[in-house]
């Protein structure tokens, strides 16, 4: 989101940011940023504002990575990408 | 009384230190990168082909097309220049430098020690050396000095006695003064040439045609303030080197490279526990000029994440791929200690500090570089949706 006129921009705070996800048969991620999944932690759903012209509708992994590192990534179902984001 | 040696184009002649044969053929000192296309000193032989300092690159070319271009070389300008002022200081002279091949001194010090006025200076211009064709004025004031400095010839002593110094200047053209290009042609317009004549001028008058500036040039050709001179504190040689096997450009690596010349530095035992006042960040390029940067810290400290935070942004603004790295610490704190409070800061006072620590951010760093997080929807179930990070001015 940019500010009006030539002032500094205004943005998100927490936005989401493409992730590089490879997943299993079953949606759940197999491979985060070439780091490999050693723990599922958590799953849920976010499904709202499906009454306007910009639908949402993530399913949410919260994952432990090899690495140690905690990760929360969710596949976007609209737009059929990997995003991470701190949930 | 104030005496003054001068160098004049100094910058040159330390650059030409590392190319010795190019001093008698015609050659001037390109300007700094992103700065105007006017030349800097320019040679004997130079002047000779009707190239003047200060003249525009193309239009010096065209009246000599043989002349060389020498780069700036900020590190050994540096390194010349302290080893002038250590001379003096052997020589027993508690120097003030003014800038690289300005330097003023105090005779009253050492006039006994020489024998007057006349001898002290020759023995300043011997220590400074030949080499330099240096050159010395001593009078009353500063800029009488200085001047007096200007007109004389390599290795000339000129001596102005206080109740001459105002016939002495009269003569001397405006360009003595510190004063813009533009500024100078609007004095000419007017009919002014000589500081005798902008002397002449009711001060008031000065002021408001030519602004401040204006009004410190008129103080100026009238003598100047009296100000007196005050030695400098003797500089530390601490100084940490890294030279590369092959020329480095990834900031990464130079990153790394300034840590450890920081740990290295910082752990030299001349420093004594001090902390550092002033640091310099030198580079030896792989084009053959050098780069330097010199950072006063607001605080002084040992820490060497401070430091690394203080110099590191520094790097990027290297020209080339550098040969060698060097940090200097150019000046040390006198105590070995902080003083901290007894007290934690709270209220007002604490909100004050933060708010000047947010505006220096600010200051530094540019408009919106301080935001503040503003809450929107803090119930929604979307993350991005919660809150804005709005700029904020401090």
């Amino acid at each position: 989101m940019r500010g009006a006129g030539r002032g500094p921009a205004t943005s998100r705070l927490n936005a989401p940011r493409p992730a590089l996800v490879e997943a299993h048969v079953d949606g759940s991620p197999r491979l985060v940023n070439r780091q490999r999944v050693v723990l599922v932690r958590e799953e849920w759903r976010v499904v709202d504002r499906w009454w306007t012209e910009e639908p949402v509708n993530r399913r949410y992994f919260e994952v432990v990575l090899e690495s140690g590192e905690n990760a929360c990534v969710y596949r976007d179902a609209e737009a059929g990408c990997w995003f991470s984001q701190r949930a | 009384m104030i005496a003054c040696v001068l160098i004049p184009g100094f910058e040159l002649r330390a650059a030409l230190r590392s190319r010795p044969g190019l001093e008698l053929e015609p050659a001037a000192l390109v300007p700094e990168p992103g700065t105007e296309a006017l030349l800097g000193p320019v040679t004997v032989a130079a002047e000779a082909e009707g190239v003047r300092a200060g003249m525009r690159l193309g239009e010096a070319l065209a009246a000599c097309p043989q002349l060389v271009l020498v780069d700036p070389d900020p590190a050994a300008v540096e390194r010349e220049w302290e080893g002038v002022l250590r001379r003096l200081e052997d020589a027993g002279i508690a120097v003030e430098p003014v800038e690289p091949g300005v330097v003023v001194f105090e005779t009253r010090g050492v006039e006994r020690l020489y024998g007057g006025v006349a001898a002290a200076l020759r023995r300043a211009l011997a220590a400074v050396g030949t080499a330099w064709d240096p050159r010395a004025g001593a009078a009353g004031r500063r800029f009488a000095a200085l001047a007096a400095a200007s007109v004389a010839r390599p290795g000339q002593i000129l001596v102005v006695e206080e109740k001459d110094e105002r016939d002495f200047l009269a003569p001397l053209p405006l360009t003595l003064l510190p004063l813009p290009r533009e500024r100078y042609a609007e004095l000419e317009g007017l009919g002014v040439r000589r500081l005798g004549e902008l002397a002449a001028l009711p001060g008031g008058a000065v002021a408001e045609r030519l602004g401040p500036e204006g009004r410190r040039a008129w103080q100026l050709a009238r003598g100047g303030e009296r100000r007196r001179v005050h030695g400098r504190a003797p500089a530390v040689e601490l100084a940490e080197a890294l030279s590369f096997p092959e020329a480095v450009a990834n900031e990464l690596t130079l990153r790394r490279a300034l840590a450890a010349l920081l740990a290295r530095l910082l752990a030299r035992p001349e420093r004594a526990g001090r902390p550092l006042r002033k640091v310099a960040l030198a580079a030896r390029l792989v084009t053959g000029g050098s780069w330097r940067r010199t950072v006063t810290l607001r605080e002084a400290t040992a820490e060497q994440a401070r430091l690394r935070a203080a110099l590191g942004p520094k790097l990027a603004d290297l020209p080339a791929p550098v040969l060698e790295l060097r940090l200097e610490a150019v000046e040390l704190a006198e105590h070995t200690g902080t003083q901290l409070a007894l007290v934690e800061p709270g209220g007002k006072e604490l909100e004050g500090r933060l708010r000047e620590g947010l505006r220096q951010v600010r200051a530094s760093t540019g408009t919106g570089s301080v935001c503040a997080v503003v809450e929107v929807a803090p119930w929604s179930r979307i993350p991005e949706a919660r809150a804005l990070v709005v700029p904020r001015d401090v």
